[in-house]
């Protein structure tokens, strides 16, 4: 496990990998800055609720994808969603968000 | 990767992990979207929820690199909920139904609203987007 930043142990397995990616996220500033000076920049860690919000947040962004080519592929009469429904709707969905 | 502590074991178990992590978050997404489809009485070609699983990701590391960043702007080294509102402020709807949740979320915990205050006064301050977002 990584070095415990955010010692929480959440149902849900997205939020662990929040937790791994702002630690690189991190450690990318780390290299920038520190070479050579010996500051010591802490990795960034999230409260418990901003984490539970991001998962959240994801799991409308996969719900809204779904939705959004659901409805296409409705409207066309038909009962699979395929790579033309989705293809259409993506534009969109990155631009909200 | 520079700063020292690179030995290749190291990096190895770096990698799996990112991996095993990469996987559990493959199967969420999954999971998501298939009861997502199922609601909508429709089924899904499976290619296709690899796709937004992948997408899923790819935007999960820009939400953390983004956060982190907002976080650093507000002088702050832990993320907190208006970062993350904040994030989603491209659309109004996102953002209200995050800040709904978030609000929901603070119900949930008596005891760290008297910090909450004073933090939120500092962040308004610091935070200067254009998006204005409302003392909650």
């Amino acid at each position: 496990m990584p070095s415990g930043h955010i010692g929480l142990t959440l149902p849900q397995n997205r939020c662990s990998l929040l937790r791994a990616e702002k630690n690189e996220g991190a450690d990318a500033v780390d290299c920038e800055v520190g070479v050579g000076t010996s500051k010591k920049i802490r990795p960034t860690s999230a409260n418990s609720n901003a984490l539970k919000l991001s998962c959240e947040l994801l799991r409308v962004f996969i719900s809204e994808a779904v939705q959004r080519a659901a409805a296409i592929a409705e409207a066309e009469g038909v009962s699979k969603i395929e790579a033309t429904h989705l293809e259409r709707i993506l534009p969109q969905l990155l631009m909200d968000f | 990767m520079e700063g020292g502590h690179g030995t290749d074991a190291d990096r190895e178990d770096e990698d799996s992990e990112s991996e095993i992590l990469r996987d559990r978050f493959r199967l969420s997404t999954i999971s998501i979207a298939e009861a997502e489809a199922k609601k909508n009485g429709m089924d899904i070609s499976e290619p296709i929820v690899a796709c937004i699983a992948d997408l899923a990701f790819k935007y999960a590391e820009q939400l953390a690199k983004d956060l982190e960043l907002f976080a650093q702007h507000a002088g702050r080294k832990s993320v907190n909920m208006e970062d993350v509102i904040l994030s989603a402020h491209r659309n109004e709807h996102l953002a209200a139904s995050l800040r709904s949740f978030s609000n929901d979320l603070k119900a949930k915990e008596p005891q760290s609203e008297k910090k909450r205050k004073k933090v939120s006064k500092k962040e308004d301050k610091a935070s200067t987007s254009a998006v204005h977002i409302p003392d909650l």
